[in-house]
């Protein structure tokens, strides 16, 4: 992000840039930076708070009034997280085996009853926010699991997307899954915690298990895509975890 | 930090300006906004973007029913589930106008991929800037995921 301010300016357009990576933000120099210490995802900090946002965008508009840069700025607030990680991260002992993956049908069968039961709520929080962001992968929601499934095996099943490989229409599925269930809890339960959110989807709940078991698949694989969704922490979210997952090197980190 | 996000941030390949860039801002009263977010956000139905994406995605500032396709996992994305706002404040910003903080906000606005190395999209960037400017913006307010 920060390199893209040079060429913007450069075409003669001012830029003001938000950062969360200070030590990038000092090294390539953009224009007008305001370095925010809160957790990646949230540039305007806190969702449904629209003076804090206000604050933010105003800190950082003020920089447009500086006669000269490169110039950095700190904004005031923090907004703590868990052990310097921005993000949730799985607890690096909870590692599933192929061995643990069992009957599929019941597996899916589970996860199937596991989103029907969410389904209600899910509509309700669509019909209170106006939007979702589930859909990225263009499948529809009950298409999620069974697609997910399909790789269980072993075997790397067709693209039901024209254009789009099936390994990476797997990451935009299991990311649909995701948002399913959390867009669901977040208005259910009035939870804004990133950490509850993702302790609660990827610990606690049968599609979690279904998303561990295939993290197992990953790693076991000869596909070198499916390798690297495990190597560079593509799918389950260990990129703040204590250290790689067991049985692969994290070579792209 | 915790060390596996610790050493990529700490070994990630920057590229380095051999020049500052700067263009004078306006006056705030003579601000026409636009955002560029590298969350990989697009309009639903757009083609998603690939993984080292060098391209980008338009979207209008009055588009609410935004996807994202950005490949890393490593950043908190129910936020933005939750309120648009937190990563793309187009709403924050009509209001700024309305106030008078602002002269307007841009009717188009940019998302990359973040993950992609910066200097692959500089062609991109240079296309979307001359959009920016047939459309009288000045002002680009860079807001990362």
């Amino acid at each position: 992000m920060c390199g893209l301010a040079h060429y913007f300016e450069s075409e003669g357009l001012s830029t003001i840039l938000v950062g969360f990576v200070r030590e990038h933000i000092e090294v390539i120099r953009p224009p007008r930076s305001l370095f925010l210490d809160f957790p990646m995802g949230r540039g305007m900090g806190k969702p449904n708070d629209p003076e804090f946002q206000k604050k933010v965008i105003r800190a950082a508009f003020e920089l447009l009034e500086a006669s000269s840069g490169p110039i950095i700025d700190d904004f005031p607030e923090i907004i703590p997280v868990k052990e310097g990680r921005m993000g949730y991260a799985l607890p690096p002992q909870l590692v599933l085996s192929v061995n643990d993956i069992g009957d599929v049908d019941v597996i899916l069968s589970e996860v199937r009853n596991e989103m029907e039961a969410l389904r209600p709520d899910y509509a309700t929080a669509i019909a209170a926010r106006g939007r979702t962001t589930v859909g990225a992968s263009g499948l529809a929601i009950e298409e999620l699991a069974p697609f997910i499934v399909s790789f269980l095996d072993g075997e790397i099943p067709k693209s039901p997307r024209k254009g789009i490989p099936p390994i990476p229409l797997l990451k935009l599925v299991v990311e649909d899954l995701e948002a399913y269930y959390t867009e669901t809890r977040t208005h259910r339960d009035s939870i804004d915690d990133l950490e509850l959110m993702g302790e609660w989807f990827w610990e606690k709940t049968k599609a979690g298990r279904l998303l561990l078991l295939l993290e197992a698949v990953s790693i076991a694989s000869e596909n070198k895509v499916m390798l690297q969704i495990v190597e560079m922490s593509l799918m389950a979210p260990r990129f703040w975890s204590e250290g790689p997952l067991p049985g692969t090197s994290a070579a792209g980190w | 930090m915790p060390a596996v996000g610790r050493h990529f941030i700490s070994n990630l390949e920057l590229t380095v300006p051999t020049n500052d860039s700067w263009t004078e801002p306006v006056p705030a009263n003579e601000r026409r906004v636009s955002i560029v977010s590298t969350a990989a956000v697009s309009r639903r139905g757009d083609k998603p973007f690939s993984w080292l994406a060098k391209d980008s995605r338009t979207f209008n500032k009055t588009d609410r029913d935004l996807v994202m396709t950005h490949v890393a996992v490593e950043f908190d994305r129910s936020a933005w589930q939750q309120d648009l706002n937190t990563i793309i404040p187009l709403d924050r910003l009509e209001e700024m106008a309305a106030d008078g903080e602002i002269a307007s906000v841009a009717d188009e606005h940019y998302s990359f991929m973040g993950a992609a190395d910066p200097v692959t999209m500089e062609k991109s960037a240079r296309a979307v800037a001359a959009k920016m400017k047939q459309e009288g913006v000045n002002t680009v307010f860079l807001i990362p995921i």
